[in-house]
């Protein structure tokens, strides 16, 4: 080795290269875009049991067959209050619909506060509890609100996290039932 | 010779001794409890800043080592249920970075550069070795010797 100094230099600079790339390749991906999609997005909606306000069990078989809108919510949440009148005046418009289902699933709060906030605000649409907190992490959520909805075949079409619009979820649906 | 490179051979020993027992795999079996707290401190809480699934109080995080435990009893392997995770919430729910794909620049590179730059200093150290050291002519030592006479 004539010039080893030279083979040093060489082999830092190769370093820095291939650090630029890996800085490059990071910073030109969105980092918030991951956080902002659902990966459940396109696959078969996981399978859940939940458990209504009045006790009995909800099945993903028992709303099979319909476009599914599910939200991920609590009573604590303020952007969860937030979207509560985007929600209620969209079910008001769709609840008669058969092909519809809509179904809220709490995360991260009591059945007090739960059934203290159905009541005070007049949820009309099915609100059920996640033992175990199982179906949020099937669903892979990240936080609420976060809404989901399902094609009648069982495969989720879009998600949103945050606040939904009644054009929003009117989209959404639309995905869902294959009109859009 | 012997004495001169006995210190070196006990650090060589005692560092490859060290590397070695840290990365065996240990034997005896480990517990549910604990495989699932090795598992769940490799992954970041979904919602809550800068904490593992084991650190976590969230009911999403202890439905998650619910869930890790589940999937060890049903006797899936470490990667397998990080694989699950990975899945359902992207790279970024792995505390250390993956050891395969772009992951591996993150580990390589550092040693890497410590190698080089351990490198450079030996290459370095041996010309500074191989360099002539400056040798005092007799005409320098006349003109220091005339300088102390003076003085």
């Amino acid at each position: 080795m004539k010039h080893p100094f030279r083979w040093v230099a060489l082999a830092v600079g190769a370093a820095v290269c291939a650090l630029a790339v890996v800085l490059a390749l990071t910073v030109s991906s969105d980092p918030h875009a991951e956080a902002n999609t659902s990966r459940l997005v396109g696959k078969q909606m996981p399978k859940f049991t939940v458990e209504g306000l009045d006790g009995k069990p909800i099945t993903s078989e028992s709303l099979a067959g319909r476009t599914l809108v599910v939200n991920f919510w609590n009573s604590w949440c303020i952007p969860c209050r937030q979207e509560h009148d985007a929600l209620t005046s969209w079910y008001a418009q769709h609840h008669d619909d058969p092909s519809i289902a809509m179904l809220g699933i709490v995360r991260e709060d009591t059945k007090a506060a739960i059934r203290s906030y159905v009541k005070d605000q007049n949820v009309t649409w099915p609100v059920a509890f996640d033992p175990g907190a199982k179906a949020a992490l099937d669903f892979g959520t990240r936080g609420q609100p976060e809404t989901y909805a399902i094609g009648p075949d069982g495969v989720v079409v879009a998600s949103k996290f945050g606040p939904v619009t009644p054009a929003v979820l009117d989209q959404m649906v639309a995905y869902a039932q294959g009109t859009n | 010779m012997l004495r001169r490179w006995l210190p070196w051979i006990v650090l060589a020993v005692l560092v490859v001794g060290a590397l070695a027992y840290s990365a065996w795999p240990r034997s005896g079996d480990e517990s549910v409890a604990a495989h699932t707290r090795r598992i769940a401190s490799d992954l970041r809480c979904i919602d809550c800043e800068s904490l593992s699934v084991a650190d976590s109080a969230t009911s999403s995080a202890r439905a998650t080592r619910a869930d890790i435990a589940v999937r060890i009893r049903h006797g899936e392997s470490d990667a397998e249920i990080r694989q699950v995770y990975v899945d359902r919430y992207g790279e970024s729910v792995l505390l250390k970075p993956s050891s395969n794909g772009l992951g591996i620049l993150v580990w390589a590179l550092p040693i890497a550069a410590l190698l080089i730059g351990a490198g450079g200093i030996v290459l370095a150290l041996r010309r500074w070795q191989r360099q002539p050291r400056l040798v005092a002519s007799t005409a320098d030592e006349e003109l220091v010797a005339e300088e102390r006479a003076r003085s």
